[in-house]
């Protein structure tokens, strides 16, 4: 069995957040990178079903020379092999060309089982894993919180409003989009940190891919601008002052509401 | 240029709230750019309530009645959209962002070639060009997505505009649509258990984020707060995540909607999500040590700094004054 974990590296999540003075999104020079929040739970869920039976992880990356990083990374976890399609013709992809070259190397990797997180902290746009799927021709499902395998299908638990849970069944190969809180992450061992460095990283630009002239900032068919801080909208009242004193105002203000 | 097509949602045997708010923007982009407006009931025997939509901004309704259709499943969704929009000639597709919404529009962007945004608060029309307001970095800052292609899919946010009111013309027509559940199904709905916690019933809610830092400081920083007031805990989903309170203390879109007397948020950022399940509330105070942090724009009364020295020094205040 082969699965396939997309993961994005995005800015730190409490990264200081400077907009650029064009807009058109975020100063990203001096910031902390990691591996987004709802990839780290997929690489934990293949982690899983290759802990239960014979199964090999691949982890993807599509970005610059930081990249590697999370991808030796997610290799001391216990991905068996990785992938970074490094190369500048990719910078300023939309989703549906994060979707294309993704496509590209699952079609060449013929994975099992693509899974990959909701939805990126950075952008929170949840559209590649869909697309991927589409571009494939295979199901997929999103916001999986639980998965089983069920006479060669799968069987996913996915989050609906309410907390309420659907369940959906899906033919292989699918793609599954994972949602945070599916599982408990790991961390890499002393070991797998060791070992990590041996694993097979492969480079890959668009042109390996088949892919040039199809990507990047030239064939998005989104431009993201007017990147800025919310005006502050609400009328929220905001006290200063010392601890005691913020206290004591939020004290007047909770009398006030009779719920002393 | 084509027209607009509606994928209007069914939630309770009706067609749901948000579908009746894609009627508003998809008036918006009519008025502005002279698209016709054509819109998809889609569900099992649903024909009823076609008419009703038709006459509330869906303009010509396509309806797909079909046994597959009866609860969400991708296959037999993307299907019947697919066919609607070539029924309808649409360029311009929205859908709201719900479980549905947001499973399968990206999807049918990806099989036309199409422009996708996701999760907008609102679209305007500029120089003929869609241009659609969204939060990016979890609600932290604002951005525009100004579409490029010829086509476009979009999902707007449940509750970003007021639904369609007043009333309009259209019509119903029947969509025959050919339908498979070969690679998916849907199996069932399991609804959430209530197991104890029922913070509906709360007056005063105390709730704590991420900026909590460990599960520890919970029971030590935020249950003393709570108990002097006669509270209920409350978490947002990092900290349910993280395995610090279990899932029956959260609250947010996929948790629980709560709107007590009073609500305290200490050491939440108010990501969209959470927003949806608390700002009902009738009165908020904010306390997080980023001046940015977008829970701020729904408090009433903010607080920036340090919760760790204002939480304990509220709760000593509140524990005197009730001497």
């Amino acid at each position: 069995m082969k699965i396939m974990v997309c993961l994005k590296q995005v800015p730190h999540q409490d990264a200081r957040l400077d907009v650029r003075p064009d807009g058109s999104w975020i100063e990203e020079d001096n910031l902390k990178f990691e591996t987004n929040s709802y990839d780290t739970y997929a690489l934990e869920e293949a982690l899983q079903t290759k802990d239960a039976t014979e199964c090999e992880v691949v982890a993807v990356s599509i970005g610059p020379s930081r990249v590697t990083q999370a991808l030796r990374t997610a290799l001391g976890m216990g991905a068996d092999r990785a992938i970074h399609v490094q190369d500048a013709e990719a910078e300023g992809s939309d989703a549906l060309g994060v979707a294309k070259i993704l496509a590209a190397v699952a079609r060449d990797e013929n994975p099992d089982l693509i899974y990959m997180g909701l939805m990126a902290d950075d952008g929170n746009f949840a559209a590649v894993p869909p697309m991927l799927a589409e571009l494939l021709g295979v199901p997929h499902t999103t916001a999986a919180l639980k998965v089983n395998r069920e006479n060669g299908n799968l069987k996913v638990d996915r989050e609906v409003e309410g907390g309420a849970h659907e369940v959906v069944e899906l033919k292989c190969p699918c793609v599954v989009a994972v949602q945070t809180g599916l599982n408990q992450v790991r961390y890499a061992s002393l070991k797998g940190i060791m070992a990590a460095k041996k694993k097979p990283l492969d480079v890959k630009t668009i042109a390996d891919l088949g892919l040039s002239g199809q990507v990047g900032a030239a064939s998005a068919k989104i431009t993201i601008e007017k990147v800025s801080v919310p005006q502050k909208g609400g009328s929220a009242e905001l006290v200063t002052g010392s601890a005691d004193e913020i206290a004591a105002s939020l004290l007047s203000k909770i009398k006030e509401l009779g719920l002393l | 240029m084509g027209s607009i097509l509606i994928v209007a949602e069914i939630q309770g045997g009706r067609i749901r709230e948000a579908s009746f708010e894609l009627a508003v923007y998809a008036q918006k982009i009519a008025a502005a750019t002279g698209r016709e407006i054509a819109s998809l009931v889609l569900g099992k025997d649903v024909a009823g309530l076609a008419d009703g939509f038709a006459k509330k901004g869906g303009g010509r309704v396509f309806v797909a009645d079909h046994e597959l259709l009866a609860n969400y499943c991708v296959e037999s969704a993307n299907a019947a959209i697919r066919a609607a929009i070539e029924a309808s000639g649409a360029d311009v597709i929205l859908l709201s962002n719900t479980p549905s919404g947001w499973d399968v529009a990206p999807r049918i962007a990806a099989g036309l070639d199409a422009g996708f945004v996701s999760d907008c608060s609102d679209v305007a029309v500029e120089g003929g060009e869609l241009v659609f307001k969204r939060r990016i970095f979890n609600g932290r800052l604002d951005a525009q997505v100004r579409v490029r292609s010829d086509a476009v899919v979009a999902t707007m946010q449940p509750g970003s505009t007021e639904p369609f009111s007043g009333s309009s013309d259209g019509s119903v027509t029947k969509l025959d649509v050919s339908l498979s559940s070969d690679t998916a199904k849907f199996i069932e709905t399991k609804v959430a258990e209530s197991k104890g916690v029922d913070l509906s019933k709360a007056d005063v809610i105390v709730s704590g984020g991420r900026g909590m830092g460990a599960a520890e400081k919970f029971a030590e920083v935020l249950q003393p707060l709570a108990d002097a007031l006669g509270g209920a805990l409350g978490a947002s989903r990092p900290v349910v995540d993280a395995g610090w309170l279990p899932h029956q203390y959260q609250v947010g879109s996929s948790g629980q909607i709560v709107a007590p007397k009073l609500y305290i948020a200490a050491g939440i950022s108010g990501a969209i999500q959470h927003l949806v399940g608390m700002k009902g509330s009738n009165f908020i105070i904010a306390i997080n040590k980023d001046p940015d942090a977008p829970i701020f724009e729904v408090a009433d009364l903010g607080a920036v700094g340090d919760l760790f020295e204002i939480v304990p020094a509220l709760t000593k205040a509140v524990q005197q004054a009730k001497g």
